[in-house]
């Protein structure tokens, strides 16, 4: 796939779109923090909720035959449509003699409607087992969680991680590689790891523990892109063909020639995603649940195509090509003199 | 190497992956002396994370605080005394009912509560779950929920492996009741509570005698790992000192529960370091408690304890993706691995079959990984193998393309692979070892899902190298008994061609 991109000249461009995305994301994220729930948008085992929880115990109170979990279900869509509540998808859990069913709701549905629901869940129940002549051994109660965030140590721990990563990411391509091109990788990675962070609280993904591992993933696939551009570059540098060339052509060259493996890398990443949000569509209880990662994984991606691919080169020839016009007005100025 | 014995290598070489793949995906029943007994494959038997295997969650109620159930065992079909009793002693309170005593104190109650379920979340943290959460229910913050992975395999998850399946639960039932234990540190003379005294003067603060304590591992043996401060150590030795009896032993007891941590009275200690042998769950339990103590952590309530409670009862929930979820995603990768496989066939023809034999080979070593080392798979590590897959496959593409330059310049096959490998030498190498580092800093500083993605990458990155050169052996192995020395597999040289 050959391709002529000319972006090294664009350096103010993309620091203009890249800056005005963070500052829109962090933005954002500041305001939801205050006013809403969170920098992020908190979700699954983080978020809090709201829920009605059914208890049994396995023994058919109703004389149906039916399984109690079955009978109770149908007895909570009843009180739900009798209260005009809108039915979320149960979860089923399961102890050694019985089991639960846990309806989660969101913080804002009013507790008054969940009691009511309750009420009406616990009469049925109730005139139920009288029928039959049972002890009752099923209740429903509701509950209001307020979540901790236990994820907060892994954050931290990730934040330690990605902050050793980058410091080898730099010293390597330092030792290995140029100095500049030392600057450039720890510049991407800042780069991406502040896109994905913004773009992750601006569009409001749901956010789990598992953000933390999506950071990680952008910073691995930028680290892989610049291996691919700068060692392109270093090829190109010592090539003698290039040696006419000035820092913005090479840098083009050297972009276009690593362009196909840089942006499929991350798109094997993007269209697993794709192919698991539509796979696991078809089975997931709750949507929410199977966006939070899909989507973490598709901004990973893109941040990380965008960054090596546009961005990473502009910047690293913008600096190289000042230096150059700095070294040729040092030897101007010393022949003038 | 002659054709043959080409022939031979390759074909040994399928046949032994072919028949691990069928170890590896195939389940089925095996009659055994006990009836018929099953096989789990490889794949069944895989660790899953929450999201694919569903959460386990635990209810805590602090003393003093019953469920609804639990009332209404005794208030509705109980007798008229009891009735009596529990109407007077207990009030409804947002689903649970609380003891009128306790609702007398109820701000102080609450606060409590909620300093507990701080404690709780920092023990749980330790303890290096792919993902937990600890929340407190109810407006008035009666109960404390914990939810942790099942870590079931697919064979627990759907009931083909119930000894897995119970026991994993009972693994979190014991962390569960462990890391929720109340109280401080001591030393006592019997392994009874109620029958044992202290062996500390009322003053001493046990958990002074210790600098830190940690989880201690290896070979196969775990241990409680528990480091003592210079005046803990001679005070210690003074304590254990004062009896000569053979048989009594002194007990480290935290708040009312024995953690069967004992010292032998009578004997002198012989360093400042004492490691306690016990079981890998319960080793890291104690661990996580005693350091949290030491930390100053300290829980104010029992849980779970009152005697009108039913106790502690662990609820395995529906995974959040579905009941298929683990199916799905497994079958997402494979639709990955057969895409792998088929890209290089099409591109490549004879020669993508060796890159296609790698990506099944790399496929099998993440697999066996997964398996030994028994780590969860949850959709991270999924899109980190992928990663691993691409970089295996990217790094082939490139060695290919080097070739392809070069055989392109008049040179051999063999001369033309010699040359390829060289010159792309660097760039492999460097971009190996800079993604070795980094997975290795993920695995060693992270806790949770995140250190089983970045040891899964880990393990990929060295595979995708070690595969690198074995590709690099998989090309003599073929192309030795081909005898045109110029065309290979649809790499020829420009000026043979010209010359035709």
């Amino acid at each position: 796939m050959k391709t002529n991109l000319k972006i090294s000249s664009k350096m103010h461009l993309f620091i203009i779109i890249s800056s005005i995305v963070i500052a829109i994301g962090l933005a954002v994220g500041t305001i939801c923090h205050f006013a809403a729930n969170g920098f992020f948008n908190y979700s699954g085992s983080y978020a809090d909720y709201k829920s009605i929880t059914v208890s049994y115990e396995n023994i058919d109170f109703s004389g149906s035959g039916k399984e109690p979990a079955v009978i109770l279900e149908d007895i909570c869509d009843k009180a739900f449509d009798s209260v005009k509540l809108s039915k979320p998808v149960p979860a089923y859990g399961e102890t050694g003699t019985g089991g639960e069913i846990v309806y989660k709701f969101s913080k804002s549905v009013s507790s008054e409607e969940l009691e009511k629901a309750v009420v009406a869940i616990n009469d049925e129940i109730k005139a139920l087992v009288e029928e039959n002549g049972g002890i009752q051994l099923s209740f429903a109660s509701a509950h209001d969680a307020e979540t901790l965030l236990g994820g907060a140590m892994g954050i931290s721990r990730a934040a330690i991680a990605i902050a050793i990563i980058l410091v080898f990411h730099f010293v390597y391509f330092i030792i290995r590689y140029r100095f500049m091109m030392g600057v450039g990788a720890i510049i991407a990675d800042l780069h991406n790891l502040a896109l994905f962070i913004a773009l992750t609280a601006m569009f409001r993904v749901p956010v789990t523990s598992a953000i933390a591992t999506y950071a990680v993933i952008t910073v691995l696939l930028t680290v892989i892109g610049t291996c691919f551009l700068f060692d392109r570059l270093r090829k190109n540098l010592k090539d003698e063909d290039c040696k006419k060339l000035n820092a913005l052509e090479l840098t083009d060259k050297s972009t276009n020639e690593s362009l196909m493996i840089n942006s499929i890398v991350p798109a094997c990443l993007a269209a697993l995603s794709v192919v698991l949000f539509i796979i696991l569509s078809i089975s997931s209880l709750s949507p929410v649940a199977v966006l939070a990662p899909v989507a973490c994984a598709l901004i990973a991606c893109a941040v990380s195509v965008y960054g090596t691919v546009f961005f990473t080169p502009s910047i690293y020839s913008g600096f190289k090509l000042l230096g150059e016009n700095k070294k040729a007005a040092a030897k101007t100025n010393k022949i003038t003199k | 190497m002659g054709k043959v014995k080409s022939a031979i290598i390759t074909a040994l070489l399928i046949a032994a992956m072919l028949t691990l793949s069928l170890f590896a995906v195939i389940s089925c029943n095996v009659p055994g002396t006990n009836g018929v007994s099953r096989y789990n494959s490889f794949l069944s038997s895989i660790h899953l994370g929450s999201e694919l295997s569903g959460e386990a969650y635990a209810l805590l109620y602090p003393e003093g605080v019953i469920t609804v159930t639990d009332y209404n065992l005794v208030a509705l079909n109980g007798t008229d005394e009891e009735k009596e009793e529990y109407e007077d002693k207990y009030t409804l309170c947002d689903g649970v009912y609380v003891e009128n005593e306790k609702l007398e104190n109820k701000e102080e109650f609450i606060a409590s509560i909620a300093n507990d379920a701080k404690i709780l979340s920092k023990r749980f943290g330790k303890k290096g779950y792919s993902d937990y959460s600890v929340s407190v229910e109810n407006d008035c913050a009666f109960v404390i929920r914990v939810s942790v992975p099942t870590n079931f395999t697919y064979a627990a998850l759907k009931n083909h492996d119930a000894s897995a399946r119970s026991a994993a639960l009972t693994e979190i039932s014991n962390t569960v009741d462990y890391l929720s234990t109340k109280g401080d540190l001591s030393l006592r003379d019997a392994a009874d509570y109620d029958s044992s005294n202290s062996l500390l003067s009322i003053k001493e603060d046990f958990s002074s005698y210790f600098s830190g304590v940690s989880y201690y591992s290896i070979g196969g043996n775990h241990a409680v790992k528990m480091n003592l401060t210079k005046s803990g150590y001679d005070s210690l030795n003074k304590i254990l000192a004062v009896s000569t009896e053979s048989e009594a032993s002194a007990y480290i007891f935290v708040g009312e529960d024995n953690f069967n941590l004992t010292l032998k009275m009578g004997e002198v200690l012989e360093s400042r370091t004492l490691y306690f042998q016990s079981q890998a769950g319960s080793a890291s339990d104690y661990a996580i408690v005693l350091s949290s103590i030491l930390d100053g952590d300290i829980l104010a309530n029992s849980y779970n304890d009152d005697p009108a409670s039913s106790g502690t009862s662990i609820i395995a929930s529906t995974p959040a993706f579905g009941d298929l979820a683990a199916v799905l995603v497994l079958v997402a990768l494979l639709l990955v691995l057969v895409a792998a496989i088929v890209a290089p066939i099409v591109k490549y023809k004879k020669l993508g079959l060796v890159t296609a034999l790698m990506s099944w080979l790399y496929a099998l070593i993440i697999l066996m990984a997964l398996l030994l080392i028994e780590i969860q798979l949850t959709i991270g590590v999924a899109l980190v193998i992928t990663l691993g897959l691409a970089l295996l496959n990217f790094t082939n593409v490139k060695v290919f393309e080097a070739v392809r330059k070069e055989t392109l310049l008049g040179r051999t096959i063999q001369a033309s692979v010699k040359t390829g490998y060289k010159k792309t030498l660097t760039t492999i190498l460097d971009l190996h070892a800079i993604l070795a580092l980094a997975a290795a800093v993920i695995a060693l500083a992270c806790v949770g899902e995140l250190a089983a993605c970045g040891l899964v990458f880990f393990i990929a990155v060295a595979s995708s190298y070690v595969l690198y050169w074995f590709t690099r052996l998989m090309w003599f192995v073929i192309s030795a008994p081909v005898k045109d020395k110029f065309k290979f597999c649809g790499y020829s040289r420009e000026a043979f061609d010209d010359e035709d």
